[in-house]
């Protein structure tokens, strides 16, 4: 796989208007993409973290400012990175307007504010989605050689459709069934103002028009403005988890988007401990194996976890937004 | 063993230091102006935990603090406990008695202990001068809150014409005494005054300070006390490089309006800051069963107040009084200390003490003694250094001295300490630790 070291992490404003251009030039002269992901790798070297913008981050998700950073906010530092593979010229979907259907993360230890990060970013997994086509975004962090944190995002392109699926497809449907959900008992409620996108796209820099505002939502298909996904994980994380540990393994997936304002009834769900292993999300496709014994090897596997599961659904359609689990070690 | 197993006339039991942490403190304004109380109480605690294995661990109870503290705060020491590694099982209460805070809560729990209540303990406060609440003006209040209650759209407009432009101007927090209007500094120029304490004098103490606490971090002394947070590894007012040279140029800033020469400058006053202390404590059992080190016991202490409003007493003489009675329970003198940890809130308050008690009119009259309570070797005075160089977050000091002083005791392996707070509304508390 060929490698792009990128001299310097783009900001993300200039993505997203990079990909306005892209696809009005893609619209002019026809869809010319080959449908397949580009088989590179975009990497970012000693990034560091600005302790002011982490503070911001944390008090935004109500979290105190530690000096280690929240499984989130490392996923915000590598974002750019993620988003220039999608952003490349060749990537087969069109950046804009692409749903986020869910993350596995594994943090595979506690990363301080202090250590410059590594990332590497690829896009792997091509396949249909009853809705149209979907993709999955690895993004690998490591401190000094060796993983951190390991983070892998879900999108789809809605109605982009794989030579030969049809549309006929319900593979990677992800998330739970409106009609079948029953919510369980609330154990709490986010009240989402109408400035909630702006001010996480502020924190975190993912300034996507679809979080902004009622406007620039219309533009991209939404009914208003929808809140980050990335902001519902982070206060799902940050909810069943409020202090460090040594190993964390959270996934979620994202059912409705959560309209703003809006208010998200949301019940958290202590199961008992290690029921279910998750997968290391960069071994999904099975190609890296040999990684995850050696995880074990290195003894950075985890022994001894507890599971939380969350839901989250709106209190007046009860129809769901996300389920997830986060599953934590000492 | 169960504490219903204890009856109540069993003696009491010892109390004792296990440890501390704080995270270094910082001047206000300085890399934590953006954290609020609650994330630096917590980041004292996320050392402490670290230090001492308590992941998870349910403790019998967490007592702190926070001086200038926002009205979302009111349960600021529990929200920390949730916020921690601690076991969400573990109960909290808030204390506030301004500067003592931190070492009343020590007190308090130790006292728990010391009845079997609680087997464990941490003792703790925090303060940010950069981070304080600003409330919004008497005029405003009111009218927010009556507009609330107000039912008719004609009430609304009513309450609403009330509003006038000075209202706007929201209300900072000072450090100004409520019932005489004079800030600290201003008082302790007062007693500064009468006590003639020289500028020269003033300006060794703080000189003394920054060259303790400098020497205390070049031996590793703080190496198990403190945990770095933001960047800070050291307190950020230490001034490892000052000289008595450079404290002199410096211009006085309290009791310019006296008629004696103003001698309390930025230099010889502590300033404000940044910070969080925490302290575990625990009876003996717990910290054997738990394989935990045990550095000191906390022996005795004595809350006092003076009635400065009128000028009787200087606003932070409280101590002064305190420590004879505390003294005369245990059948002690200053003879049967090793070390003295006076607070330093300004060189003036602790030379102003020293005075005081070695004055023998002052001892007769105003505490009632046969004679002057006596001369405190300065070689045991504030060894490691003290506020004038750490710099003062009001409700952090009590824990950052009980901690230093119970580590000072336990390197020693023999002896007491005494530790004197002053606190605004003319308070103060003292209290004995001693060597195991």
């Amino acid at each position: 796989m060929n490698e792009v070291l990128l001299g310097q992490v783009r900001a993300l404003p200039a993505l997203y208007r990079d990909a306005v251009l892209l696809a009005a030039r893609r619209r002019l002269r026809g869809s010319a993409v080959r449908l397949e992901v580009p088989d590179v790798r975009h990497r970012a070297e000693r990034i560091r973290v600005d302790p002011g913008a982490l503070t911001a981050f944390q008090h935004l998700l109500g979290e105190p400012a530690r000096d280690t950073l929240p499984s989130a906010y490392v996923h915000t530092v590598a974002f750019p990175v993620a988003m220039s593979v999608l952003a490349r010229h060749d990537f087969p979907l069109p950046l804009l307007g692409m749903v986020h259907l869910g993350n596995t993360v594994e943090h595979v230890r506690s990363i301080a504010l202090s250590e410059s990060l590594d990332v590497v970013a690829y896009a792997e997994n091509l396949r249909a989605h009853r809705a149209g086509t979907q993709v999955d975004v690895v993004t690998d962090v490591s401190v000094e050689g060796s993983r951190v944190w390991t983070g892998r995002s879900v999108y789809l392109a809605r109605g982009v459709r794989l030579p030969g699926t049809g549309g006929a497809s319900q593979q990677g449907s992800s998330g739970p069934h409106a009609s079948s959900f029953v919510p369980p008992v609330p154990t709490g409620v986010w009240k989402l103002d109408g400035g909630t996108g702006r001010r996480y796209a502020a924190v975190s820099g993912d300034w996507n028009p679809i979080h902004l505002s009622s406007v620039s939502a219309r533009a991209l298909g939404m009914k208003r403005s929808i809140a980050h996904g990335m902001y519902l994980a982070a206060r799902m994380v940050g909810q069943a988890c409020p202090a460090p540990v040594e190993h964390l393994r959270w996934s979620i997936d994202f059912a409705t988007p959560v309209l703003l304002p809006g208010t998200v009834a949301v019940a958290l769900t202590d199961a008992p401990a290690g029921t279910q292993q998750g997968e290391v999300p960069g071994d999904q496709d099975g190609a890296d194996a040999g990684r995850r014994a050696d995880a074990r090897q290195n003894g950075t596997a985890p022994t001894t976890s507890t599971r939380t599961d969350v839901v989250g659904w709106s209190r007046e359609s009860n129809r769901p937004h996300f389920t997830g689990h986060v599953e934590r070690s000492a | 063993m169960p504490e219903s197993a204890i009856p109540a006339s069993a003696p009491v039991r010892k109390a004792v230091v296990i440890g501390g942490n704080r995270i270094p403190f910082a001047r206000s304004g300085g890399p934590y102006a953006y954290s609020s109380n609650q994330d630096m109480l917590i980041a004292a605690l996320d050392g402490l935990v670290a230090r001492f294995g308590l992941q998870g661990e349910r403790i019998g109870e967490v007592a702190a603090g926070a001086v200038l503290k926002h009205s979302r705060d009111f349960n600021l020491t529990r929200e920390a406990v949730l916020g921690s590694a601690l076991s969400p099982t573990t109960p909290a209460y808030d204390l506030q008695q301004a500067c003592a805070t931190g070492l009343e809560t020590v007190v308090g729990l130790a006292n728990k202990i010391k009845l079997g209540q609680i087997e464990s303990g941490i003792a703790g406060g925090v303060d940010s001068a950069s981070d304080a609440p600003v409330a919004v003006s008497e005029g405003l209040r009111r009218v927010l809150l009556d507009l609330s209650r107000a039912k008719t759209t004609q009430q609304k407009i009513r309450t609403l014409a009330r509003l006038r432009p000075k209202d706007l101007a929201p209300n900072a927090p000072t450090t100004g005494e409520p019932r005489t209007g004079l800030s600290m500094g201003e008082h302790q120029a007062l007693t500064t005054a009468a006590w003639e304490i020289s500028r020269e004098a003033q300006d060794e103490l703080a000189y003394q300070s920054h060259t303790n606490l400098a020497a205390a971090y070049e031996r590793g002394f703080f190496t198990d006390l403190v945990t770095p947070y933001r960047g800070l590894t050291r307190d950020a007012n230490l001034r490892a490089d000052t000289s008595r040279e450079k404290l002199a140029t410096l211009k006085p800033v309290f009791g310019k309006a006296l008629p004696t020469p103003a001698t309390m400058t930025a230099g010889n006053s502590t300033p404000l800051t940044d910070g969080a202390s925490v302290v575990l404590l625990g009876s003996e059992d717990y910290a054997r069963e738990h394989n935990l080190p045990m550095l000191a016991n906390v022996v005795d202490a004595e809350a006092a107040a003076v009635d400065f409003v009128n000028g009787d007493e200087g606003l932070l003489m409280a101590p002064v009084y305190a420590l004879p009675r505390l003294l005369q329970r245990n059948s002690l003198t200053f003879a049967d200390f090793d070390f003295f940890e006076i607070h330093e809130a300004f060189a003036g308050t602790v030379l102003s003490s020293l005075a005081a008690w070695e004055n023998e009119e002052f001892c007769r009259n105003q505490l009632g003694l046969d004679g002057p309570l006596g001369s405190i070797n300065r070689a045991k005075l504030n060894v490691n250094g003290s506020s004038l160089a750490a710099g003062h977050p009001f409700a952090a000091t009590g824990g950052r001295i009980v901690a230093s002083l119970a580590k000072a005791l336990s390197e020693k392996g023999s002896g007491r300490g005494l530790i004197s707070v002053c606190a605004a509304g003319g308070q103060g508390v003292v209290a004995i630790l001693e060597a195991r």
